[in-house]
This record gives C-alpha cells, structure tokens and sequence, in this order.
C-alpha cells in the first residue's frame, strides 16, 4: 500500500469527527458507547499511520505503533464491557436508556 | 490495485460510520459499527500489521459487537415502541451546536493534517524483505520496554471481570433485618 499518509490521517479525522458528532447528538446510552469505539479506532489509524511513516524514513520499523494499538483495543473492550454493565444497571432502576430521561436534571 | 483496496475499505468505514449515528435503530448501528470495523481491519491488512487486523476481527468483531447486541438484544431497543420514545427529541439547537462541535473538530484535524508536510511513504509494506518479523517485534517489545503497561493492562482486565460483575448483579433483597424497614418505608413514600 503506497497511499500517503495524509490519506491515513484525513480518515481517522473523518471517523473522529463522525464518533463525536454521534457522541453529542444521539440520545441512546448504546449508541454513543458505540461513537467512542468509533473515536477509539480513530486513535488506532493514527498510530498506524505514524508507525508507517517512521519505517517509511528511517528505514526500519519500531513496534511501538503497534503495540500502543493493542493497548488501545484492550481499553476499548474494557470501556465496552464496563459501559454496557453501566447501562445494564441503569436500566435496571430506571427503564430506559434514553440520556433525556436519566439526566439528573429532566424531569 | 492495493491502493485502489485502500479507498474502497475507506469509504466503506466512513459511510457505516455515518450509518451508526444515523440510523434510528440501535441493531441496525451495531451491524452498521461491524461494517466500518471490518473496513479499518482491511486498512491494517494493506498496511501490513496482519497481527493487527486479526485482533481488530476478533476482539471488536468477535467481543466487543456481540456484547453490544447481546445488550441491545437484552434491553429490547429493537422494539418499535422504544425506537417512537427516542423519536424527536433532539431540537433544532442542539443538532446546530452538536453538528457545529463535531464541523469545528473535523476542521482543526484536517488542517492540521493538510498544514504538516509529511513526505510520502518510500515503501509500501513496513518490513523490508528478510527484516523483522512484525509480530516478533511487537511480542520483543510488548515483553520488552512495555511489559510494565502489559502486566497494568492485565491487571485492568482483571478488575474490569470483578467489576463488571458486581455492577450487573441483580440486586436481591438484602436479607440483613436492617434493611428491611428501611426499604419499606422508600416503598410506601410517593
């Protein structure tokens, strides 16, 4: 793959600026868990792209670009399972997983 | 060929990524979400970090999105009843302002990328031929100068396994006698 790493960053920008707007915007407590794994694999493109580039001028590659993007999936199933456990208990008290009705300050 | 690959599996993120924010339906952003993480493993693919694409298959394709359907599944979100409840309360301002924080951050990340002068990549894959095993440097180094962030990483894991389990527990009715008076008089308040 000889693409410019420009191209690499400009998606990861795109897929950021797509899990943010979805942060913000939806109401479901599940769909903006889902907006920060979006933002997550953002990070990872990043680091892809750096590590491309480091091998790509100095000639031989470092692993930390990789390594780092391992560290990051591991955080994300962490956030995942703790989030959906999150939501689950909610659920539980409240019937709903609407942000609009578990803000502590709509009534 | 290969780079023609690369934007195909771009657009195919981009567009189920939209498709995940858009879509009323919880299921359908799930299966949307699967989509655009298939399209960042064919990206680690291209880029040569097979080790990369196998786990982006089997931890977020596998785990992470048969986790967040097994909880939309649970939760009934792909009930019509839930989906009219969530229908039309977003107004006009806050689709402005959110549309316009999400704008201003593409804006500052695409300038700063178009603004930086990264020279172009000289070889396409990262090892050159006869160099380094990627998944042995990645297991050198991950046992090597990070072993420290692994055995935190593990440690995560692990207190994530306990507290999950605590936070998702049913919770019973206490059976300590003191509980029981407290509880009933919650009950009989309005």
């Amino acid at each position: 793959m000889n693409v410019p790493s420009e191209h690499l960053l400009i998606l990861a920008a795109i897929l950021f600026a797509i899990g943010l707007g979805g942060f913000l915007l939806r109401r479901n407590v599940i769909v903006v868990l889902m907006s920060i794994e979006l933002m997550l694999n953002a990070a990872n493109l990043v680091f892809l792209a750096g590590a491309r580039q480091h091998a790509s001028e100095s000639g031989h590659w470092l692993p930390d670009g990789p390594v780092m993007v391992t560290f990051v999936i591991a955080v994300a199933a962490v956030e995942a399972a703790v989030g959906l456990a999150l939501v689950i208990a909610l659920f539980r008290r409240k019937q709903t997983v609407s942000l609009d009705q578990l803000s502590p300050t709509s009534d | 060929m290969v780079d023609l690959l690369f934007y195909v599996a771009a657009a195919l993120c981009v567009l189920c990524a939209l498709g995940v924010v858009v879509s009323a339906n919880p299921v359908q952003s799930v299966l949307m979400l699967l989509g655009s993480f298939v399209g960042i493993s064919l990206i680690y693919l291209l880029a040569g970090f097979q080790f990369l694409a196998a786990i982006q298959i089997l931890v977020y394709g596998g785990a992470i999105m048969v986790l967040f359907l097994f909880v939309v599944m649970l939760l009934n979100q792909g009930d019509p009843a839930v989906l009219a409840s969530e229908q039309g309360l977003l107004s006009k301002a806050q689709l402005a302002g959110g549309l316009a924080v999400a704008g201003s951050a593409l804006a500052l990340l695409l300038a700063a990328v178009v603004r930086t002068e990264i020279p172009r990549p000289i070889f396409g894959y990262l090892w050159p031929e006869g160099g380094l095993d990627p998944l042995v440097g990645m297991a050198q180094a991950m046992f090597g100068p990070y072993v420290l962030a692994f055995e935190g990483a593990s440690v995560l894991l692990l207190t994530t396994a306990v507290g999950v389990m605590t936070l998702a527990k049913r919770q019973r009715s206490k059976p300590s006698v003191k509980a029981a008076p407290l509880s009933s008089t919650t009950e009989g308040s309005p």
